[in-house]
């Protein structure tokens, strides 16, 4: 992968989607919406490419008219009235508070797609098999399980076609037989089975006392510092949050505080947590060309 | 110093009337290469199971295992992890976790070693074993051969002492099998480790081994060198000798000069040796006539397929004709499309161009119920994949439950099955009770209740020893008698050579060649038996143990005679 982000350690990864997941979910602010879904929008076409793009507009488009749309039909607080449908007030601030429930929607879905690319499975495991060492090798035993189990469903799949037995076979309360006949192949397969791995887990020692859990990542320098700057911006946000600067009140009426130096700084900051691992992909490019034009 | 030591151990598994093992000596010394060998059921797996108390199966035990001098019960857990390492035969089943790289620190994770340790050695064992190149990959990615390696690399990374390999080539093809064994032989001669393995796989273990030993009954009936091993069956006459490699069988039938070979290199040799001047006068061995000359009971025509739509053709152009009444295999290597060829016959994947045509209709315009009922039947690899039943007679039955027809009437039929693969003893047993051969076996009475005029196997030899597969084809051919006809698919040449009435040779995609065992070996120069690679500078067209052994005695008594 040439995301440089997903190369970091992976504290320093779930430490960045938690907190821009959390920040997208409950910052309503006009213009902290406008950069989480800005900032998602780009770094999910890093990250995924022409298949972000399509996404984006084939899904996400009319996902957000929609939420945009069906608010404004059911939600009639607010004290502009534009026009009465069936006697029904539609008002300025519905609409609105629409849209931004929209962008904050589809930047968290956006979000989430990123945080797939990112944070894989063995991630994940490491993370919390720091904090519960047995989860972590039951995460990758069934992470190991569920390909084996599906390889081994289509084998007795195909032999029970071939005697006629298949879900594919007779009408339909001899699918379902035939399919429960499969399940129960596949469990007796499976029990079976496990008496080996099991054999072969106590052969190499497991239920020893100490177990540790071993992985190939390293916390390095640049995640020291990545999760530092992380750490940083983090605090300026939620001390913006504290005093206020990304609230907002929709109904009655829309009241917003105006923008002063300090939110701007705010703004800023969530602006760079936001962009932190696009930020990170450019300068290793930047830096990368840099070396390459010198050789 | 003696690595592992049994003293006059007898074993016997619960409600058992015979021993399992019965007072078994023996010594393996520091640093030596042992093969076990004998037939399935004769007490390897569970002699090796008692070198690991975590392994060994319950049951009434007399005698003591001692392992570097302690008895084995007294050397602890931890001490018995790191020191005593264990490969089984099922490559899937011994893996545990997802990633190469976890699976390869799992024993070491156990051990409690600190990250440093354990990166070191990880680093260590995937250099040296050549995993570097897929460290990194989902253990589902990996082919059979690279993850029984991979098992291997897990446990020698535990750096132990002894090696105990039980059978871990059974489920491989050929070249994964070598591979593996090489790496075993490397194991034992560079890092010294002690081996002890069992091995269908003779023709490869025996020119590795420092020592044999052969089993019989849960006795040890000869043990030593390979060589003086081949010469003290042979006294004994043995019928264990099927089992040995060719050039082993050769020495035992015909008389000739010791040492007894064991390569194919030694066996050309010993041949020689027999005639050193003149070439004898016999070089050409009858062959009986070709057979299935009738009309083609499956025939392919231009048949083409993939997996995906944007994937690489597997089958591409492939022309076959199988003649009705014939056993008809179909050899080649890894990847070349013999399976997927198999599953085009039988209807489960569907070519996107070509015709495959049964009894000359095409395999579409058969209706389900008309393809799988007195028509077709496939014998799927793993036999397990078939049984639904408590007891093999409730699974046979389960077979005639959608038929009219008296209990009496089912019950016959049953029996008939039965004894078409002579199972009528183990009709009460559990399915999975069963050793692999005669799995193998209820699956193919199961198949064979449904009455098919044309049987598909594939790789129906794998993981049995000699003796099933000789029985599996005395079966075969009682069912060619009676009009059946046979395709197999299959990496055992030697197998194919003895049984087949006709081979086809599979490379990318197509049939290559095609002909009778005979012709079809004796024309090869790589791909074929050790026999005849053996005997190829005398004999025109030896093709089996069978050939050479008559061949010479032909020409022995010709010389005898003059």
């Amino acid at each position: 992968m040439r995301d440089a982000f997903s190369r970091c350690h992976p504290v320093v990864n779930f430490t960045y989607f938690t907190a821009v997941l959390l920040f997208s979910m409950f910052f309503m602010h006009p213009v902290f919406l406008g950069i989480s879904l800005a900032a998602s929008m780009v770094y999910a076409i890093w990250l995924n490419g022409g298949r972000a793009i399509r996404f984006q507009f084939l899904y996400m488009l009319p996902m957000l008219l929609l939420v945009a749309l069906i608010n404004p039909a059911f939600n009639h607080e607010g004290m502009t009235i534009l026009v009465y449908v069936n006697d029904n007030p539609i008002t300025l601030e519905s609409i609105v508070y629409g849209v931004a429930s929209a962008v904050m929607f589809v930047s968290v879905v956006i979000w989430f797609s990123c945080y797939n690319a990112v944070m894989t499975s063995d991630k994940f495991i490491y993370l919390f098999g720091r904090v519960i060492p047995a989860l972590s090798l039951i995460l990758s035993m069934v992470l190991r399980f569920v390909p084996k189990f599906k390889a081994q469903a289509r084998v007795i799949s195909n032999a029970q076609k071939c005697i006629g037995r298949d879900v594919s076979n007779g009408n339909l309360w001899t699918r379902a037989r035939n399919g429960v006949k499969i399940l129960s192949i596949l469990v007796t397969w499976a029990l079976e089975n496990a008496i080996e791995t099991a054999d072969s887990m106590r052969s190499r020692g497991y239920g020893l006392k100490g177990r540790t859990s071993f992985s190939h990542y390293r916390f390095g320098q640049r995640d020291k510092l990545l999760l530092t700057t992380l750490g940083l911006l983090i605090f300026c946000v939620l001390a913006g949050a504290l005093l206020q600067e990304n609230s907002i009140q929709y109904f009655p009426y829309i009241k917003i505080n105006a923008a002063t130096a300090r939110s701007v700084l705010v703004y800023t900051a969530y602006f760079l947590l936001c962009m932190l691992p696009v930020g990170l992909n450019i300068w290793e490019e930047w830096t990368w060309r840099r070396l390459y034009s010198k050789l | 110093m003696a690595s592992l030591i049994f003293e006059a151990l007898s074993f016997a598994y619960p409600q058992a009337q015979r021993r399992a093992l019965n007072e078994v000596s023996l010594t393996i010394g520091n640093g030596e290469f042992a093969v076990l060998c004998g037939r399935s059921g004769c007490g390897k797996s569970t002699l090796l199971r008692h070198c690991k108390t975590v392994l060994t199966p319950h049951g009434r035990r007399k005698g003591r295992v001692l392992f570097g001098g302690v008895p084995l019960d007294k050397v602890s857990f931890r001490d018995q992890s790191e020191k005593i390492g264990f490969v089984l035969q099922n490559p899937d089943n011994q893996i545990v976790t997802d990633k190469v790289w976890h699976e390869l620190a799992f024993g070491l994770e156990s051990l409690g070693m600190d990250q440093k340790t354990i990166r070191l050695r990880v680093a260590e064992m995937a250099s040296f074993f050549g995993i570097q190149k897929w460290f990194m990959k989902n253990v589902s990615e990996l082919s059979g051969g690279q993850k029984q390696l991979l098992n291997l690399a897990s446990i020698m990374a535990m750096q132990p002492e002894l090696l105990i390999l039980d059978e871990p080539t059974s489920q491989l093809d050929p070249i994964a099998a070598s591979e593996f064994l090489e790496t075993v032989k490397k194991i034992n001669r560079e890092l010294g480790t002690t081996v002890l393995l069992t091995e269908h796989r003779l023709e490869e273990a025996f020119p590795m081994a420092d020592r044999v030993i052969v089993m019989e009954e849960g006795a040890v009936i000869a043990d030593g060198e390979p060589s003086t091993v081949g010469d003290m069956l042979k006294e004994a006459s043995h019928d264990l000798f099927c089992a040995m490699p060719a050039a082993m069988q050769i020495y035992a039938q015909v008389d000739g000069p010791a040492p007894c070979p064991l390569t194919v290199r030694d066996g050309r040799r010993f041949l020689s040796s027999l005639w050193p001047e003149n070439p004898p006068a016999f070089r050409r061995i009858a062959v009986p006539e070709a057979e299935g000359n009738g009309s083609a009971a499956v025939e392919i025509k231009e048949a083409w397929f993939r997996y995906e739509k944007d994937g690489a053709d597997v089958v591409k152009g492939l022309n076959l004709a199988i003649p009705e009444g014939c056993f008809y295999a179909i050899v080649g290597g890894n990847g070349t499309g013999k399976t997927t060829t198999i599953h085009l016959m039988s209807g489960i994947l569907r070519p996107y161009r070509g015709k495959i045509r049964l009894f000359g209709k095409e395999i579409q315009k058969y209706r389900d119920n008309e393809l799988f009922t007195n028509l077709l039947g496939v014998l799927p690899q793993n036999p397990q994949a078939l049984f639904v039943k408590k007891t093999v007679r409730l699974d046979l039955l389960e077979m005639l439950s959608r038929e009219k027809g008296s209990k009496e009437e089912k019950e016959k039929r049953i029996l008939e099955a039965a004894r078409q693969v002579d199972m009528e003893g183990l009709l009460e047993r559990h399915p999975y009770d069963l050793s692999g051969g005669e799995q193998q076996r209820a699956a193919l009475a199961k198949v064979l209740l449904l009455k098919p005029r044309i049987l598909l196997m594939d790789e129906p030899t794998k993981g049995l020893d000699n003796a099933f597969k000789d029985k599996l084809a005395g079966i075969l051919n009682r069912l060619k008698a009676g009009g059946t006809t046979i395709v197999m698919v299959s990496h055992d040449i030697e197998f194919c050579a003895r049984y087949a009435g006709r081979c086809a040779m599979f490379f990318d995609g197509s049939v290559v060649t095609e002909d009778t065992p005979n012709r079809f070996f004796s024309g090869n120069s790589f791909y074929t038996t050790s026999a005849n690679r053996m005997s190829r500078h005398l004999f025109e067209n030896a093709v089996t143990v069978e050939d050479v052994i008559t061949l010479c005695r032909q020409n022995q008594n010709q010389a005898a005679n003059a």
